[in-house]
C-alpha cells in the first residue's frame, strides 16, 4: 500500500509539474503582450520595454519557469526596495492587476467556489439517485420513461440557457427571489441559501443526469448478481433485499463519479458563476483571463488541476483500499 | 485611449450586444429620429438631467459585474474609472464642472484656486492650493503630495494610467519614480512652498489646465504609499473615503468628514453612502433596475446595457423615463493601411470613404439609440459641442460617387483586401463588407480574438488591408486626439496602437507641431478642426460612429445625466437621491 501511495503521489507531481509547464508555454506563446496590456493605451515602446523588463518578462523561458516553480515552494521577495515584500509558501505570485497575492485571491474565492459545488452536489445527488433507483425498480415502466427522458433533457439544455429560463421565470416573471446577488453566509445564512438557490439548481440539472442513469444500471446489474438472488431465496423480504444488499454495492460507481467531479468543481464553475455574477474562483479566472493577468490565471489553473488530480487519488485509494487488486494497476 | 481598450471595459457585456443587435436597429431607422438628434443623446427630464435636484443623504448603490481595473490616480485611465475616482475620492489640480452637454466641458480649479497661470510662453504653469483642503485623517494636502503622485506616474510598476506628465514635463530620460529612491528635481517640478506647484515643459501646452484634471495631478502622501496595492486602499481627498473593499464583491464609501464643501465649487456628495456592488450579472442588473423595486430604486448601473435590453427599455415610456444614454465621444473608424497598396492611393481611399454605408454600421452596432453617426473624426466634444458633417455625404453612402474615385484611382474594375476585427466587432465588419461590394471592393473578413486583435493591426507585416478601431480623447481638445491617431513619427513597425493608418504626411506633422506651440486655446481648437477636415480630405480612416452609453438608473435617483468628459458615464459629482427615505 505504501509503494502505491509513493508511486501515485510521484505521478501526482509529474502531472501538476506538466501542466504548469503547458499553460506556462502557451501563455508565452499568445500573441497578447501582458506589458503592453499593464503599460496603458499610447504606450511607447521603450515603455513597454521596461516595463516587460520590471516584470521579468524579458527572461528565458525556461528561467522564468524555474523562478515560478522555485517560489511556489521557497518563496521569493517581489518588488524592489522599500516596497519589496516576501511572498511565503504556497507563493504563486502577486496579481499583474491588483498587486495582491494570488494564493490570498483564491482562498478569498474559494469558500464561493466550495459553497456552489457542495450545495449543487447535494441537490443532484438526491435527483440523481432518487430517480435512479426509482427507475431501476420500476424498469421499463412509464415512470421510468418519463425520469429518462426528463433528466437528458435537463442535462441537454447548456447552462446559460437554464440559467436563463431560471431567472425569467423565478426572478422576473413571478418574482418569487430576488435576483441573485453574493450574500456572506455569516452576514446573512438565509439571504445566502436563497441567493444560491438558483445557482445549485442551474448546476445540479446539469449533472443530475449522468447520476440517474448511472444509479439505474448500476442497481439494475446489482441486482441480477447471485448474492441478490441468493438473498431473496433466504426469503428476506424485497425492501431488505434492495436496502441492504442492492443499493450498498450500486453506490460505488456512483462515489467514484462524485469525488471526480467536485474535485473539478471546486475550483470554480466558470460559466456558472459568470452567468449569477458570483465571484467565485471561477470568475476570478474568466476576470483574470480577460486582462491578461497570467499570475492569477496560472494560479487558479494549478489549484484547479491539484483538485482534481486529489480527488483522483482520494477515489483511488479508497478503491485500493477495498480491493487489493486495484493497487496492481 | 483606443476604442479597443475602451470597448474592452464592457467586454462581458460585448456577447450580448452582438446577439441583440439587430432587433432594435431596424425600427429606429424607419422613422428617419437618428439624422435629427445626431451627436445627441436620450435623456428625460429638465437639461437632460433624470429625476430634479437630489436630497442629502441616503445610501446610492451602483450595479456592476466586475470589479474596477485601478483606483490608484497614478494608474487610473480609463473614463468610468477616472469619473468615480476623481469626484469621489481624490480631487486634481483642476476638474471638469458637472453638467450635461457643453458646460460640462468647462475646467475650474478643484484642490488649486485657478485653471493655473502660464508664463514663459505656456511651457512653466503655476497652480496655487486653495485654503483648507484636507485629507480623510485631516491633514492637509500639501502640493509636495501631487509632485509626489506626478513622480509615481513615471514608475514602470506602477503603469497603466495617463502618461501625459511623461509627455510634457522636463525630466531625465532614465527617470523612473519615487519607489526606487529618485526625486525629480527643481527644473522638472518646483514646490516653493506647501501651497505652490510649478510644472516646467518640455515645450509649450496651451491647455496643460485641462492636462491637470487628469488623476495623475491628484495627492498620494508619501506616508500611506502602498506601491503597487495603493489603488486597493486610497487615501482620500475627496469627498468620500473607502470603508471597506472587498476586490470582485463590494466596495462601500462613506463621507470624509473633513472634505468641506466650501472648497470645492463642483462635487456636492448628496448620498451619505455609497456601496457598488460588483458581483451582479449584466442581465440581472438590468432586469432589477427596470423592475425597479426596494434598494434598486436608488441604484444606478455602471457598464453598459446590452442591445437587447435598451430595445425592452425604448418600448416601455415609464422605464426609457429612467434611461441615460449620451453620446461617449469617442469615433469608431474604419482604418486604410496608408503604407500598403491599394491604400497608398488616396482616391482608393475616397472610394471606401463613400463606398461605406453608414447607417448599416449604425444598425449593426445596435441602431441610434446606442450610436450617432460620425461625421469627423473629432467627436461633438471637440468641436464645440455639435457635430460636424464634413463630406456631407449620404449616411447609406454614395456609391456612384465611390465607383467615380476608384476610376480617377485606375482602379475601375474595383479591387480585394482584407478587414480585421475582433470577434465582438463581426456585424459591423459584415457591414462594410456588404457596402463595399456594391462598388466592386472585395473584403475578406479576419476576425479575431479581442485580445489579440491590437497586436494584429499594429504589426506592420500583418495588418491587412482595412481595420476596425477607433479613438476617445482624454479631455476636450485636439491635442489628445488627432496627434495620436495621424501624427507619423508615433508609427511603429509593431504594438503600432495610434496611427494604426499609418498616415504619414509632414505638413501634418508640422501643423500639429505649430499648433501645440500656440498659446491661445481658442485659435488652437479652431486650428485643431481645420487639421481635422484637412486629414479628413486625405481619407487615412472613414469615422462611422459616435457610440452613446445606455445607463439606466433606479426610481429614487436624482441628478443622473451621462459625462461629457468620461465616455458618458453618470457624473458621480452631483447624483444624489430623491427620497433619503
Amino acid at each position: 500500500m505504501t509503494t502505491f501511495l509513493l508511486r501515485r503521489l510521484a505521478g501526482i507531481a509529474l502531472t501538476l509539474l506538466v501542466i504548469c509547464a503547458v499553460t506556462f508555454t502557451i501563455f508565452y506563446l499568445l500573441p497578447n503582450d501582458p506589458a503592453q496590456a499593464f503599460c496603458g493605451k499610447d504606450c511607447t515602446p521603450d515603455h513597454v520595454a521596461q516595463v516587460r523588463q520590471q516584470m521579468g518578462l524579458n527572461r528565458p523561458l525556461i528561467v522564468q519557469f524555474g523562478n515560478y516553480v522555485w517560489a511556489i515552494f521557497a518563496g521569493r521577495t517581489m518588488g524592489s526596495g522599500s516596497f519589496a515584500v516576501h511572498c511565503g509558501f504556497p507563493c504563486f505570485g502577486y496579481s499583474f492587476q491588483t498587486g495582491m497575492p494570488v494564493w490570498s485571491m483564491i482562498t478569498d474565492r474559494l469558500p464561493i467556489s466550495v459553497s456552489l459545488a457542495i450545495g449543487s452536489a447535494v441537490l443532484w445527488l438526491a435527483m440523481g439517485l432518487l430517480a435512479g433507483v426509482v427507475s431501476a425498480l420500476r424498469r421499463n415502466s412509464w415512470v421510468d420513461r418519463v425520469l429518462m427522458i426528463g433528466t437528458i433533457g435537463a442535462a441537454a439544455m447548456p447552462v446559460y440557457f437554464t440559467a436563463m429560463l431560471l431567472l425569467y421565470f423565478f426572478c422576473s416573471q413571478l418574482g418569487l427571489i430576488p435576483y441573485p446577488r453574493y450574500v456572506n453566509f455569516t452576514d446573512d445564512p438565509v439571504g445566502w441559501a436563497q441567493n444560491m438557490l438558483l445557482p445549485w439548481i442551474t448546476l445540479a440539472l446539469a449533472t443530475a443526469a449522468m447520476y440517474a442513469r448511472m444509479t439505474r444500471s448500476s442497481v439494475l446489474e446489482t441486482l441480477s448478481e447471485p448474492f441478490v438472488r441468493t438473498a431473496r431465496a433466504k426469503g428476506l423480504r424485497e425492501r431488505r433485499v434492495v436496502n441492504k444488499h442492492g443499493l450498498r454495492p450500486a453506490l460505488t460507481p456512483v462515489v467514484t463519479m462524485l469525488g471526480m467531479d467536485l474535485g473539478g468543481l471546486l475550483a470554480g464553475a466558470v460559466i456558472t458563476e459568470q452567468l449569477y455574477g458570483l465571484p467565485g474562483v471561477g470568475k476570478l479566472f474568466a476576470d483574470a483571463l480577460h486582462k491578461s493577468d497570467q499570475p492569477v490565471i496560472m494560479g487558479v489553473t494549478l489549484v484547479a488541476s491539484f483538485f482534481i488530480v486529489t480527488s483522483n487519488l482520494v477515489v483511488d485509494v479508497l478503491y485500493a483500499w477495498i480491493d487489493p487488486r486495484a493497487r496492481l494497476s | 485611449m483606443t476604442r479597443r481598450t475602451h470597448a474592452a471595459l464592457a467586454a462581458a457585456i460585448a456577447a450580448t450586444l452582438t446577439l441583440g443587435l439587430g432587433a432594435c436597429s431596424k425600427n429606429k431607422n424607419d422613422d428617419g429620429s437618428d439624422q435629427a438628434s445626431n451627436g445627441a443623446g436620450i435623456t428625460t427630464g429638465g437639461n437632460g438631467i433624470i429625476g430634479g435636484t437630489p436630497v442629502k443623504g441616503g445610501t446610492l448603490h451602483i450595479l456592476s459585474n466586475q470589479d474596477l481595473s485601478q483606483l490608484d490616480p497614478a494608474r487610473n485611465w480609463t473614463e468610468p474609472e477616472m469619473d468615480f475616482g476623481i469626484r469621489l475620492l481624490y480631487r486634481t489640480l483642476t476638474t471638469f464642472k458637472a453638467a450635461p452637454g457643453k458646460d460640462g466641458l468647462q475646467i475650474t480649479g478643484d484642490l488649486a484656486t485657478d485653471t493655473g497661470e502660464p508664463s514663459d510662453g505656456d511651457k512653466t504653469w503655476t497652480f496655487h492650493l486653495k485654503d483648507g483642503v484636507k485629507y480623510e485623517d485631516g491633514t492637509p494636502i500639501t502640493t509636495a503630495d501631487i509632485k509626489y503622485n506626478v513622480e509615481r506616474s513615471f514608475d514602470p510598476d506602477l503603469s497603466g494610467g495617463p502618461d501625459y506628465a511623461k509627455k510634457y514635463l522636463v525630466a531625465p530620460a532614465d527617470y523612473k519614480g519615487p519607489l526606487k529612491g529618485q526625486e525629480l528635481g527643481n527644473d522638472s517640478i518646483e514646490t516653493p512652498d506647501a501651497k505652490t506647484i510649478v510644472f516646467h515643459l518640455k515645450r509649450p501646452v496651451a491647455e496643460f489646465g485641462y492636462t491637470a484634471t487628469l488623476p495623475t495631478f491628484a495627492p498620494v502622501p508619501k506616508a500611506h504609499e502602498g506601491g503597487t496595492t495603493y489603488g486597493n486602499h486610497v487615501f482620500s481627498s475627496g469627498p468620500y473615503k473607502v470603508e471597506s473593499y472587498d476586490r470582485g464583491k463590494q466596495l462601500t464609501l462613506v463621507r470624509n468628514t473633513y472634505w468641506d464643501q466650501s472648497t470645492d465649487s463642483v462635487r456636492k456628495a448628496y448620498p451619505d453612502k455609497i456601496v457598488m456592488d460588483q458581483s451582479g450579472s449584466p442581465e440581472g442588473i438590468a432586469d432589477r433596475l427596470i423592475a425597479d423595486q426596494g434598494d434598486d430604486q436608488s441604484a444606478i448601473m455602471y457598464a453598459d446595457m446590452s442591445a437587447a435590453k435598451v430595445a425592452d427599455v425604448l418600448t416601455n415610456p415609464d422605464v426609457k423615463a429612467r434611461l441615460v444614454s449620451e453620446n461617449e465621444n469617442c469615433t469608431a473608424m474604419v482604418t486604410m493601411d496608408t503604407a500598403k497598396a491599394p491604400f497608398d492611393n488616396q482616391n482608393a481611399r475616397l472610394a471606401v470613404e463613400y463606398g461605406i454605408d453608414k447607417e448599416a454600421y449604425q444598425s449593426a452596432v445596435g441602431g441610434p439609440a446606442l450610436s450617432d453617426i460620425a461625421t469627423t473624426y473629432l467627436p461633438p466634444s471637440l468641436t464645440g459641442g455639435t457635430a460636424v458633417d464634413h463630406f456631407k455625404i449620404p449616411t447609406g453612402g454614395d456609391p456612384d460617387k465611390a465607383k467615380q474615385y476608384l476610376a480617377q484611382a485606375g482602379m475601375s474594375g474595383g479591387f480585394s483586401t482584407e478587414l480585421t476585427a475582433d470577434n465582438a466587432q463581426k456585424p459591423q465588419a459584415e457591414a462594410v463588407q456588404a457596402a463595399l461590394k456594391k462598388i466592386n471592393i472585395n473584403v475578406t473578413l479576419n476576425i479575431v480574438d479581442a485580445s489579440v486583435a491590437n497586436s494584429t493591426i499594429g504589426d506592420k507585416d500583418r495588418q491587412t488591408g482595412l481595420s476596425l478601431n477607433g479613438w476617445c480623447p482624454d479631455y476636450p481638445s485636439g491635442a489628445t486626439f488627432l496627434p495620436m491617431m495621424f501624427d507619423s513619427r508615433i508609427v511603429s513597425d509593431t504594438g503600432n496602437l495610434g496611427n494604426t493608418s499609418r498616415f504619414k504626411d509632414p505638413s501634418v506633422d508640422a501643423e500639429i507641431d505649430r499648433i501645440q506651440g500656440l498659446t491661445d486655446t481658442n485659435a488652437a481648437n479652431q486650428a485643431w478642426n481645420a487639421l481635422d477636415a484637412k486629414i479628413m480630405d486625405e481619407a487615412p480612416s472613414v469615422p462611422v460612429t459616435w457610440q452613446k452609453k445606455p445607463l439606466l438608473v433606479g426610481g429614487n435617483i436624482a441628478g443622473a445625466f451621462g459625462s461629457p468628459i468620461w465616455s458618458a458615464e453618470i457624473d458621480y459629482a452631483t447624483i444624489g437621491l430623491k427620497s433619503a427615505k
